[in-house]
Formats: C-alpha cells, sequence, structure tokens
C-alpha cells in the first residue's frame, strides 16, 4: 500500500473486518516506530477496550474497565487493504479478535430458533 | 415485485416517523394551535429526506451506518458522549413505545395494562427473534398504514380548507408565540427523531443495497417519509377540527383515536387502533434495534439482523437487554404519553451530534468515490444543520418556560 492516507481520519476509529468479513473490533489505536528525523512508520494496529485507557482519560479509563482492558495487537502484515474499513488477511479467530461475541455465541445457540 | 421493495421505507415512515411521539405532538398542535403549525410539518419532513437519503446512500456505498460515521468522525470521547446520549433517548423512547403497545391492547381487549405490557414484551422478543428484517419490515409497516384511516376522518371532518391553506404558510401567531415555538420544535424533534436516521441506515446494510439499489434509497426516503408526512397533516387536522377550542388535550392514545370514531364510527376506531398498535409496535422494534445497531456499531461487533441471532452474539444480547429495561421502566407506572414528549425534547439537544458526522462522511470522497454530496443535498444538509443547532438550543429552555406545553 503505497497511497498515503491521513491516520488520524483514515485509520484510527475505523472498523476492522477479518478475512471473511466479519466485523471484529475497531482500530483503536497505532503503534509507529522511528527514531528522530527517521521516517515513521506503522508496524501494528491495536485493538480493544484497554486502549481507551490511554486515549481517553478518566472517561477511557472507566470504559476500559466496564470492557474489560484486553488488547489486541495485529502486525501491519495482517492488513490486507485500507477503504471504508480496514480489511485484515486471516480470521478473526487467529488474531485474538471478536472474542467477546465468541464466547457469548455458545450460550445463545441453546435458545431454540438460534439461527433464525 | 418492486413495489414491495418500498418496504423498508414505509416502516421507517410507519414506525419510525409516525411513531407515539408524532401521533402525540401532531394531534395535540391541531388541538392547542388549528392548522397554523402544518408548514412545521412540512419543514420537519423534508429535512428527514435529505438525511435518510443521505445516510441510506452513505450506507450503500460504503456499508457504514450512523454509528460508524460517528466514532469515525467524532473520535472515542465525542463519539461517546453521542452514544449516551443517543442511547438515553432512545430508551425512554422504546418505553414510550412498549406502553403505547399496551395501551392499543388494553382498548382493543379490555384486560388489565400491567399484564398486557408483559404480553407486549413477550409478543415483540419473539417477532425480533423468529422473524427476518424483511418481514419485520412488511408486517408493522404494512399493518401501519391502517392509520390512513385519519386521512379520510381529517375529510369527513370538514374542515375549513381555506384555514388549512392557510396554515401551510410559515408565520407566527401573536398569541403565546412560546407555546408556539414549544410545538414547532416538539414536531421538528419528532418529525427528525435521530433513531429514524440509525434505523433507516442500518436498514440499508441489512437489506444489503449496493449502488445499484441507490434509486430505490431515493424512493424510499421520498415516499416513506412523505407518506409519514401526510398522515401527520391528517392527525393534526383531526386534531384542529375535533379539539381545538373545546377545552381538550389529547393525553391519551384513546382520545387519539376517538379522532376516527366520531366521523366513522366503530370501524373508524378499530382501525385507528390497529394502525396506532402496528404503528408503536413498529417503532418498539425500530429503537430496539437502533440501541444494538449504535452500541455494536461504535464498539466494532458484528451486527444485524441478517447475521441471524447466534451470528450476532453481542447485538443480539444487547437488544435483549435494551427490552427488558425497556419493560422495566414501563412496569414502574411511567405515562407513556409524558414520556414521549420528554424522550422528543430530549432527542432534539442530541440531533446535531447524529447528523453532523453523516454530513462530513457523505463528502468523504474517498470512499463515496462519485457518490459523494451534489450541491443540493449539501445546501439542504447546512440549511438543516442549522435548523437542528437551533431546535437543540432551543428545546430544553421552552420545555421549562411552557411547563411541557401546559400552559
Amino acid at each position: 500500500m503505497s497511497k498515503t492516507i491521513n491516520l488520524g481520519l483514515h485509520l484510527v476509529d475505523r472498523q476492522l473486518l477479518d478475512s471473511e468479513d466479519r466485523r471484529c473490533g475497531n482500530v483503536d489505536d497505532l503503534a509507529l516506530e522511528g527514531g528522530p528525523g527517521e521516517k515513521l512508520e506503522v508496524v501494528a494496529i491495536f485493538s480493544g477496550p484497554g486502549v481507551w485507557r490511554w486515549r481517553a482519560g478518566l472517561i477511557g479509563r472507566f470504559s476500559a474497565w466496564i470492557g474489560g482492558g484486553s488488547v489486541v495487537r495485529i502486525p501491519w502484515e495482517e492488513v490486507a487493504s485500507v477503504s471504508a474499513h480496514v480489511k485484515l488477511r486471516k480470521r478473526a479467530e487467529e488474531l485474538g479478535l471478536g472474542r467477546g461475541d465468541d464466547r457469548l455465541r455458545p450460550f445463545i445457540q441453546k435458545i431454540p430458533g438460534a439461527d433464525l | 415485485m418492486k413495489i414491495f421493495q418500498i418496504a423498508l421505507g414505509i416502516l421507517a415512515a410507519i414506525g419510525g416517523f409516525v411513531d407515539i411521539g408524532d401521533l402525540v405532538f401532531n394531534v395535540s398542535a391541531g388541538a392547542t394551535f388549528g392548522y397554523q403549525l402544518l408548514w412545521v410539518v412540512i419543514i420537519g419532513v423534508v429535512g428527514i429526506i435529505v438525511y435518510s437519503e443521505m445516510c441510506g446512500r452513505v450506507a450503500t456505498v460504503s456499508g457504514k451506518a450512523v454509528f460508524d460515521a460517528v466514532r469515525e468522525r467524532l473520535g472515542f470521547r465525542t463519539g461517546l458522549a453521542a452514544l449516551v446520549s443517543a442511547q438515553v433517548v432512545n430508551l425512554m423512547t422504546l418505553t414510550a413505545e412498549i406502553g403505547g403497545v399496551a395501551i392499543c391492547l388494553q382498548l382493543l381487549s379490555g384486560l388489565p395494562y400491567r399484564g398486557l405490557i408483559l404480553l407486549a414484551g413477550v409478543a415483540l422478543a419473539i417477532v425480533v427473534w423468529t422473524t427476518s428484517f424483511d418481514w419485520i419490515e412488511r408486517i408493522f409497516g404494512y399493518g401501519g398504514l391502517c392509520l390512513l384511516v385519519f386521512a379520510v376522518a381529517a375529510v369527513k371532518l370538514h374542515p375549513s380548507w381555506g384555514a388549512v391553506g392557510h396554515g401551510l404558510v410559515p408565520h407566527v401567531p401573536s398569541q403565546s408565540p412560546l407555546l408556539y415555538a414549544y410545538f414547532a420544535v416538539g414536531l421538528l424533534g419528532a418529525a427528525m427523531t435521530p433513531y429514524e436516521v440509525y434505523f433507516y441506515s442500518s436498514g440499508a446494510v441489512e437489506e444489503q443495497w449496493t449502488p445499484k439499489d441507490l434509486g430505490l434509497n431515493k424512493a424510499n426516503a421520498m415516499i416513506g417519509y412523505g407518506l409519514g408526512g401526510f398522515l401527520s397533516f391528517a392527525l393534526m387536522i383531526v386534531g384542529g377540527a375535533l379539539f381545538l377550542g373545546k377545552g381538550i388535550e389529547p393525553e391519551f392514545l384513546g382520545t387519539i383515536a376517538m379522532g376516527a370514531e366520531v366521523p366513522l364510527g366503530q370501524i373508524g376506531l378499530v382501525l385507528a387502533l390497529v394502525g396506532i398498535l402496528f404503528a408503536v409496535g413498529g417503532a418498539a422494534i425500530d429503537t430496539l434495534f437502533s440501541g444494538a445497531y449504535n452500541l455494536a456499531q461504535f464498539l466494532g461487533w458484528e451486527w444485524g439482523r441478517y447475521r441471524s441471532n447466534s451470528g450476532a452474539p453481542r447485538f443480539t444480547l444487547t437488544w435483549v437487554v435494551l427490552l427488558v429495561l425497556g419493560l422495566g421502566l414501563v412496569m414502574t407506572g411511567v405515562d407513556p404519553v409524558q414520556l414521549t414528549e420528554y424522550a422528543v425534547i430530549f432527542s432534539a439537544v442530541a440531533l446535531p451530534l447524529t447528523y453532523i458526522p453523516i454530513l462530513l462522511v457523505a463528502n468523504d470522497r474517498s470512499y463515496m468515490r462519485e457518490y459523494v454530496n451534489g450541491r443540493l443535498a449539501n445546501v439542504l444538509g447546512l440549511f438543516y444543520l442549522v435548523v437542528i443547532v437551533l431546535i437543540a438550543l432551543t428545546a430544553v429552555p421552552l420545555l421549562i418556560l411552557t411547563n411541557a406545553g401546559q400552559n
């Protein structure tokens, strides 16, 4: 991906889609690398409620606490494309994303008509 | 069949536009000011058409529904404030609609209210759990068409058409201008309630529209909300012809239904009650889904009825929790009609945080490509943004100054 993108506007807070178009979290923050005078490079995406702790002050810490505080790091190589959504190369499970849904699913499946 | 494809618009119109808030505000406005506020309905209808078309187009082209855009453009912190205010107003509205369903069932059956609240809750849960999005749209949208009985009633009541025509021209009366302003803000708030666009934009994703369906989007917004505006007109004319100057405040849903009974007899009453039942029932489902859409979109969870109940587990859990909360609140005995007035006024305050991100995203060429806003959409969008900000700033002061329209 060589085109220029505005990280704040076109990457942070975007929806993550896995390789099967499953919605599996947001881009909550980015890991940038590069020393003084060097070119900055995005090396990873952070996703999960734990990120809000360092992004949004007191409200963020409170929200992170409610959300369980987990953070998933997705290496930039796993990003397939950036458009309206950020599309990933692998399935959510392989990257450790969408675990909240996966944990809840067995309970919902016990109710008749869960697959309707 | 092309004609069935405007079901989203019809449900958005019946369940979203003509919900308990519009029933109350339109008939009350008629009872208090006759036909003098009809022009406000036109402004409200055009506003909701402009923004529904816009957010439907954004959702169709980019797959982004409203709270996806809110999170992206307002960021986590401001977005969270938008989310919290949206969810509070949404829960108030949901509660009022569930109460409305129970009142209709009570008027139709004569059984005790509290038992019917439970029945309404169970029925809503079963419908949402088992029925596909398409069928929910059809059942409630087309069932709500019984409300057209109010159009017949309006004609049968032989209103002074000259006065109706005068009401279509914007003006401010010399008597009680504050109360007039309160009703104007309430009517605009009820017409442009934010949950309508939450539901409509997410509905475009549920229906899996592609850019080929953009014509359908336009038709849905125009026909659906146009129909909603037509019904609003009818309700206000009925309110004016029947209740103006008689000291009758339509404080009960039953009084509103009487508007069809007086000119049309028993059959009018039954059709009105069935129409109201489907309209508020549809609105209950709209708000239920809207609450779940908003939370899921803000947090990046899987969402949508098209994913099946177990396909979007946290989305499913959210609507179940919201339904239980709404039922609990109705059970406290809160008056749904009064609650709806507050819900409409507070939703007016939340309007800018909903509509600004839509306008911004609809102008983002990077993924809207050739489908970005044209000049007309932007001029109207900006005009309505000014209207929305005015409403948001004046809503609560007017609520206090007029004692919620009571003076």
